[in-house]
């Protein structure tokens, strides 16, 4: 009986049942994993990749990729902690600047891939590079500020209980799951990433939803970069370089195909989840950086090749 | 060996040439008391040899990368002084954008403009070496700084040495816990031999009572680390010290034992301003709280620029001038923290406040 549930589970959610899989060995090999403190660190921490990955799905379901989102987070950062300077009334400005910046960048992103038909990976990688060089070009190689207090209460305050940032995190992946699944643009978005000639066809504004897919992926991953700045409250340049692989990493481990069309923002919530959660045990378990890398990568290969082999077996 | 020691003050206001230096040594100078000019250069024995170069000097510089703080106020400070001396040199900057390749192609383009001198933050110790060896054939002025690279198809190097900085806050910090106690240590990025080379100069000071409980790569980013401290904290109940090579590395630890309410320990870092600022902030509060730091001088450049140009004088300088910090702790810290600028600014460097402002701003 039990036998036959785990297997249900394992069919429906292997990602769900990976990631409390995963947490059992961890609590096995290291039980400091089962305080609550821990538990609570690794959703505070799982926000940030999980904003930005919750983006990132967007990209990947339209049969794209975002690679910009690094530079993205690394502009956020900049520029909130340039223009918030440690003071409260800055933080609207602030906000209100970053998400109209990462609206621009993201439908740049859309346009040259859409209307001018550059590749994703190009495109975004392009993007990314000018973005990391303009925040150079900004700072002079000195970034300065630091956000306001009442801003980071986002990164490292709780709510009933819970980290904040978790909170501000499972908000929006919900909401943006729901426009997902219950709206026009969502189903459009998936159209276009599972035949983007048929979709036109039958009607969908292709390069309209490819362009706000990619605006959505930008203006995520914003908000990603504001939860990171008000968690450790000053600027750094290399800030975002972490989310280059694991935005990726997290969207593919949770069963978004990398070819577009299949997918879904509650399964990235659990990729983000398994992410961090392998980085905190192998953190915990003491295995270096390259050990690592390795696993991630071999995590995106084997993700591939799992979820192939059991959409095969579904469509059989 | 015959070492040749010289003031930092001495070396930057008068000069570095040798006949200077031999004075030094045998007058048997010794640091002064003045915490931040108390820094020492000790030059070795073996002698690089002088180009006698009449007229205006054309000086490349190739940057491995320009990325952060530490190498904008390096760059700044070796700017200003090419300013001051444009009747004697130009200074023609290339930037690697901490690409292997593109630093040896930048290397080849400044041979290729037959430029007197060649100043080099290499991206890697050993790529460089043909470029290296292609420039010293040409007659070129070869002065590598701040990292070292193989081989020895250069002229002269002016740099810290990362074991002995390693094992002076290594030291510090076994002192702190009066050999005794459970230590976690960060360093830079991943792979990086700048710190394996403190890494294992802390090591060798540690007594045997200090135990230490992991080792983690934190990339110098103050977020890197405070998410690993952060799993650390829930690993291990007790943390008596932290060991970091990098002051965001500790500044990022040390908030992730606030953010946990933990007391927070001795750490070592370098001369990160964040880090002064935040052990001002909270050492009334933390009794058994306490820092060593060695700093990493951003007026490195301003040292191997006018070493090579004293080379192309015709002076005969020191093949190796290894740099000595001062260690920066409870009792000398308020000399360094500048309260009024960012975090990131890294404090032992030759800029003036207003032009750290400028430079901030």
């Amino acid at each position: 009986m039990i036998g036959a549930r785990a297997s249900t589970l394992f069919r429906r959610s292997p990602v769900w049942a990976a990631v409390v899989l995963l947490y059992i060995v961890a609590a096995i090999v290291s039980p400091a994993m089962l305080k609550p403190a821990q538990m609570l660190n690794i959703l505070q921490v799982t926000a940030f990749l999980g904003l930005v990955a919750t983006g990132q799905t967007m990209a990947l379901l339209t049969g794209g990729i975002d690679l910009s989102v690094a530079g993205v987070v690394t502009m956020t950062n900049i520029v909130a902690t340039s223009l918030m300077l440690g003071q409260n009334q800055n933080i609207a400005v602030a906000i209100i600047c970053c998400v109209l910046l990462g609206t621009a960048v993201g439908i740049i992103n859309g346009l040259l891939i859409a209307v001018l038909r550059v590749a994703p990976i190009i495109a975004t990688l392009a993007m990314n590079s000018i973005l990391f060089g303009l925040a150079l070009v900004y700072t002079g190689g000195a970034p300065h500020g630091s956000s306001a207090n009442a801003f980071n209460v986002i990164g490292q305050g709780r709510w009933f209980g819970l980290p904040a940032s978790a909170i501000c995190w499972l908000v929006v992946a919900i909401g943006v799951a729901y426009m997902m699944r219950r709206t026009t643009l969502g189903r459009w978005i998936y159209a276009v990433g599972a035949n983007e000639a048929a979709a036109r066809l039958m009607g969908v504004p292709t390069r309209i939803v490819v362009v706000t897919a990619y605006a959505l992926s930008s203006v995520l991953a914003v908000l990603g970069g504001l939860l990171v700045t008000a968690y450790v409250g000053n600027p750094s340049l290399g800030i975002g370089n972490q989310f280059l692989l694991t935005s990726v990493v997290a969207v593919v481990v949770g069963g978004t195909a990398l070819t577009g069309g299949i997918g879904s923002v509650a399964g990235t919530i659990a990729g983000a989840l398994f992410v961090t959660e392998l980085t905190s045990f192998t953190n915990i378990a003491q295995a270096s950086t390259g050990t690592q890398y390795v696993i991630q990568g071999v995590l995106i290969a084997i993700s591939v090749v799992a979820y192939r082999m059991l959409g095969a077996r579904t469509a059989a | 060996m015959k070492k040749i020691m010289m003031r930092r003050r001495e070396a930057l206001k008068v000069g570095l040439g040798a006949a200077g230096l031999v004075a030094i040594a045998a007058s048997g100078a010794t640091a002064l008391a003045d915490a931040i000019s108390s820094a020492k250069i000790v030059g070795s024995g073996e002698m690089a040899k002088g180009i006698s170069k009449p007229g205006k000097l054309r000086i490349g510089f190739s940057n491995g990368f320009s990325g952060n703080t530490w190498r904008t106020e390096c760059l700044t400070s070796m700017l200003n002084e090419a300013k001051l001396n444009t009747d004697r040199y130009e200074l023609i900057v290339v930037d690697g954008q901490g690409d292997i390749s593109k630093q040896v192609n930048d290397l080849d383009d400044l041979i290729v403009q037959n430029v007197d001198a060649i100043l080099c933050i290499a991206n890697s110790g050993t790529a460089v070496v043909p470029a290296f060896r292609k420039a010293t054939r040409a007659g070129i002025i070869v002065v590598p700084f701040n990292l070292p690279v193989e081989g020895e198809h250069w002229t002269a190097y002016i740099g810290t040495d990362p074991e002995k900085k390693g094992a002076t806050t290594g030291k510090a910090l076994n002192d702190m816990l009066g050999g005794k106690g459970k230590i976690v240590a960060l360093g830079g990025l991943p792979g990086n031999s700048y710190t394996a080379g403190c890494w294992a100069g802390a090591k060798s000071q540690f007594e045997p009572g200090i135990q230490i409980l992991a080792f983690k790569d934190a990339s110098w980013q103050e977020d890197r680390a405070k998410v690993v401290m952060a799993d650390l904290l829930a690993a291990y109940p007790q943390i008596d010290g932290i060991w970091c090579d990098g002051g965001q590395d500790a500044a990022g630890a040390l908030k992730a034992m606030i953010a946990a309410n933990r007391p927070l320990v001795p750490a070592t870092g370098d001369d990160y301003n964040g880090l002064f600022k935040l052990y001002d902030a909270q050492k009334a509060s933390n009794p058994k709280f306490k820092i060593a730091c060695v700093s990493e001088p951003s007026w490195e450049g301003v040292v191997a620029l006018r070493t090579t140009v004293k080379l192309l004088s015709g002076q005969d300088m020191p093949k190796r001038q290894i740099i000595y910090p001062l260690l920066i702790d409870d009792s000398n810290y308020t000399q360094f923290m500048k309260p009024g600028l960012p975090d990131g600014v890294f404090v032992d460097t030759l800029l003036t406040d207003d032009q750290l402002k400028k430079l901030f701003g």
